[in-house]
């Protein structure tokens, strides 16, 4: 899982364009939206839904899943070691 | 007053209310300082206007604006208009496709009249809207689009627009936007606009590049009091950039558009703040 977790962080850097941003900078429990964490915001939140499906063969169809899934990159770690098709 | 209004087309001839607005168009004017100011720097610094000419143009602008709301009613009271589209071939290309796309709209114009005009029989039409419109407006627009695949997205705090947008363009559907103003994310692209640096939001063309879909701007503009032309305009960029430098590109190119656009039709330019300063995006 942890390594896991420090690909997802490599890639979101990546997609993101986080150029300042070190992957041991982020805390993986740390909320992704929102002022506190990494303040993430909707365009961002596409990007990730696209990177799920390219990078894991995840659809994220469910608009409830959302919330849940993108609370912080442990919790997406967790749904992608699950659910990941590729 | 918007039921009373659509009830009002029922029985009175739409030019005769059209005259009606035009003596209401001053006091409008007088009360709306803010959106008068805005306009009349945008006919003052971007038309290159003189004084009275600038104020008689915001004047028009007004009663244009007060034109494509009123019939935008007397369309919901069943009133139809003349549409011709320039660069239909655009969408149909795109239409007949397998792949989804976008249809990026503006405040000029009258977008709503799209709905009639650009149909498809196999892909749905899926417009993201803002989530605090009248109860009267969005009914009006569902129960004219009820016989039809035309959708609506209103934009949440949960983000769980994105996840219909993401579906609708995995399906192969048409998601339509505004690109002149933010929903949601508050970034933006800087782009040239009328001459001067101006800020768009980046979300729509942000969508293009990740979803990897074409994008359409859709302009629908009133060229007499019963008739619509719709120009359909794909936007381009070089594909061989990165992703950021993409989106950048589409949203130079929706902005040069819009741009041509209006200034063919600039009393139909509606955003009523100081555009150019970055502060309404």
């Amino acid at each position: 899982m942890e390594q896991l977790i420090q690909k997802l962080k490599q890639e979101i850097i990546e997609v993101l364009n986080l150029e300042d941003i070190k992957p041991d900078d982020i805390d993986a429990n740390a909320p992704l939206f929102g002022t506190e964490g990494l303040g993430l915001d909707s365009i961002d939140a596409l990007e990730l839904i696209v990177l799920m499906e390219k990078n894991y063969g995840i659809r994220l169809q469910d608009p409830n899943q959302g919330k849940e899934i993108f609370k912080s990159i442990s919790v997406m770690a967790d749904y992608i070691s699950k659910n990941r098709t590729k | 007053m918007q039921k009373a209004l659509i009830a009002l087309f029922k029985v009175v001839p739409l030019e005769l209310i059209y005259c009606v607005m035009a003596l209401v168009v001053p006091f409008y004017m007088l009360f709306n300082h803010k959106g008068y100011t805005a306009m009349y720097h945008f006919f003052r610094q971007r038309m290159g206007k003189g004084v009275l000419s600038a104020v008689l143009h915001v004047y028009l602008n007004h009663f244009a604006f007060g034109q494509v709301v009123l019939d935008r009613f007397a369309t919901y009271a069943g009133v139809r208009f003349k549409l011709t589209v320039d660069g239909n071939e655009n969408y149909l290309h795109l239409n007949e496709g397998e792949k989804g796309f976008l249809m990026l709209s503006s405040h000029v114009g009258n977008y709503e009249q799209a709905g009639y005009v650009l149909k498809s029989d196999h892909k749905t039409f899926n417009a993201l809207v803002y989530n605090g419109e009248s109860p009267i407006v969005m009914n009006g627009r569902n129960r004219q689009f009820a016989d039809s695949n035309i959708h609506m997205i209103p934009v949440q705090s949960d983000m769980s627009h994105l996840f219909l947008i993401n579906k609708a363009l995995d399906d192969g559907n048409i998601v339509s936007m505004p690109a002149d103003r933010c929903l949601g994310s508050a970034k933006s692209a800087t782009c040239q606009f009328f001459g001067a640096e101006a800020k768009f939001p980046l979300g729509p063309f942000a969508t293009a590049v990740q979803k990897e879909v074409p994008a359409l701007a859709v302009m629908v503009m009133k060229e007499g009091s019963r008739s619509y032309r719709a120009y359909v305009r794909p936007l381009v960029c070089d594909a061989s950039l990165q992703p950021r430098q993409q989106m950048a590109a589409l949203a130079q190119s929706f902005a040069s558009t819009l741009e041509e656009t209006v200034r063919h039709y600039p009393h139909q330019w509606y955003n009523y703040y100081e555009f150019w300063d970055g502060t309404g995006v």
